[in-house]
């Protein structure tokens, strides 16, 4: 009788032990589809600053062309394309910004103000995200969570590349 | 309540009343997120009920226990706990803001009851000690649910990727650098004196490794002064030095933010001859914005700070004749002195808490995207749920 209880309680505990890990697992789940929406929100928000400013006087026509370019292709891109766009679209910017520096106009000043904000927020979004995803990787590859297939059907997150340019 | 006005919940693990930098920091920001409109409300351990600000709530009292090198004023328990748990259920917060949530205190306990948007603030650095393997299985579940991670230093940083494995955004910490720029030159304080602002009767504070290089500045600047202002027994500490060194310290007290920026304008020289356990070095980052010739011991977050040596002069950590012999070069060198001094005040303004405070601020709205409100993390299990509570 006394060994019937011992074996319940280890199954209880082993089970609260299960459940535990499961809601880890659930929360950081959660929690790259959230910082991925939220990446992904401020990346259409600078492709559409970029090509406000490829429109503007700011740019010179071969930085238009440029611009215009990377940025269509940033929101257009499908998931496989993304990195790379992306990473075309920060290098174009990075050229202007380098380059465009005695600027008069108040509202082309505001344009660049607001891509050099945004860039800030980018960099904090990829941060939090990059981190996420690295933490489920590596709860994912625990032996419970495998083994009781803990992950259920989701797929395993990934970082992209350009965020690692970013960092 | 208007739109993008929030309830900000902030955590602080160390006693209010003591002075710190963490509460410091804390203090500010409430402050700062308070004149922005949101409400704020920041939970920590307090000695007394009088002379408290109204965003603060107190958790009980705080008990003194010996941690990285100094006395820790914290707080924790089953009451600790409860009542923590009943400050998160009655803020309706959107989003917690924890300080020092790797330590056994009220951050940490709120770090377990709450779920939902929170964010913690690392701030201090130590080596890797071996003790991490055995308390990590149970801190990092908990850090874990930090919606995002900030740390004030690069070398705050680099402790919680070593012991934590996780990484961080760096933020440093915020100073009011415009009050601090005002200071006035006063005679009593200025000509070859040698100011320390601090606890310092602490020893990595290092205000003895002065007391040791001093000899050896006294032979080639006799006129040498060293102005002291900061808590502490100026007699206990004097007990053991030489009578001969003893008259040249002058010890102010606690002085007041005014008094500060006057004494940062009118020493020739501010030392900061720290051991280590510093994480940023706010005060030293308050010196700069003062408008004092900085000499720092060489400790990564000093060398960052000082931009290796850009802004200030750096010595050897815990050499006294490498300190003594910086001090009586930078004497003995105008023009290096002030050019160390208008350096060191622009560089300064990056600190501002204006910048620091919006950059804490983004951090809060992207930990804040799709994540609703915090609540306590009890309510949220599935077997709550599933027995009907």
């Amino acid at each position: 009788m006394k060994s019937l209880f011992l074996v319940i309680a280890v199954l209880a505990i082993f089970a609260w032990y299960l459940s535990f890990l499961a809601t880890r697992l659930d929360r950081l789940h959660h929690r790259v589809e959230t910082s991925w929406a939220n990446l992904d929100a401020l990346l259409q928000k600078r492709a559409a600053i970029a090509i406000e400013i490829a429109r503007s006087d700011i740019a010179d026509p071969a930085s238009q062309l440029l611009l215009t370019f990377a940025a269509h292709q940033a929101r257009d891109a499908s998931v496989k394309d993304r990195s790379q766009a992306e990473s075309s679209l920060t290098g174009a910017l990075g050229i202007l910004l380098q380059t465009a520096e005695d600027i008069d106009s108040a509202l082309e000043q505001e344009l660049l103000h607001e891509l050099i904000e945004l860039n800030q927020k980018i960099t904090v979004a990829i941060a939090l995200h990059v981190e996420t995803v690295n933490r489920t990787q590596l709860i994912r590859s625990k032996l419970f969570i495998r083994f009781f297939r803990l992950a259920g059907k989701a797929p395993l997150p990934v970082t992209y590349e350009f965020e690692a340019d970013v960092i | 309540m208007p739109i993008g006005k929030k309830r900000i919940g902030i955590v602080c693990p160390y006693g209010w009343d003591t002075p710190g930098g963490v509460q410091a920091h804390v203090a500010d920001l409430a402050q700062y997120l308070i004149s922005q409109g949101h409400y704020v409300s920041v939970l920590a351990p307090t000695l007394s009920d009088e002379n408290l600000p109204d965003y603060l709530v107190s958790a009980g009292k705080p008990i003194s226990i010996p941690y990285n090198g100094a006395v820790a004023r914290i707080l924790f328990g089953p009451i600790a706990f409860a009542r923590v748990r009943q400050w998160i259920s009655n803020g309706d917060f959107d989003l917690l803001h924890l300080h020092e949530p790797a330590i056994p205190s009220i951050s940490f306990l709120a770090c377990v009851a709450a779920e939902g948007p929170m964010v913690g603030t690392f701030h201090a650095s130590a080596k890797r000690q071996k003790v991490i393997f055995a308390i990590g299985p149970i801190l990092e579940p908990v850090i874990e649910k930090l919606t995002a991670r900030i740390a004030v230093s690069e070398a705050a940083r680099a402790t919680l990727t070593e012991h934590l494995e996780t990484d961080a955004v760096v933020v440093p910490n915020g100073i009011y650098a415009s009050r601090l720029a005002s200071g006035q030159l006063r005679s009593e304080w200025s000509k070859n004196t040698i100011g320390f602002i601090g606890r310092f009767e602490e020893p990595r504070k290092g205000l003895q490794l002065l007391v040791e290089a001093l000899p050896q500045i006294i032979s080639s600047v006799p006129d040498v002064r060293v102005l002291v202002a900061g808590p502490g027994d100026s007699q206990e500490f004097l007990k053991d030095v030489a009578p001969h060194l003893a008259h040249k310290f002058e010890f102010l007290g606690r002085i007041s933010e005014e008094e500060k920026a006057d004494f940062l304008h009118s020493v020739s020289i501010y030392v900061a001859p720290n051991t280590g356990g510093e994480s940023f070095g706010i005060i030293l980052a308050e010196a700069l914005a003062g408008g004092a010739a900085v000499v720092a011991s060489d400790i990564p977050a000093f060398e960052a700070l000082l931009g290796g040596g850009k802004y200030g002069a750096l010595f050897t950590s815990e050499d006294s004749s490498s300190l003594a012999s910086t001090i009586v070069d930078l004497l003995h060198d105008d023009s290096r002195r002030n050019h160390l001094r208008s350096e060191g005040k622009s560089h300064a303004q990056s600190f501002d808490w204006d910048l620091i405070a919006q950059r804490i601020y983004d951090v809060y709205e992207m930990a804040m995207v799709g994540l609703g409100k915090v609540s306590l993390s009890s309510d949220t299990r599935a077997w709550s749920k599933f027995l009907g509570r």
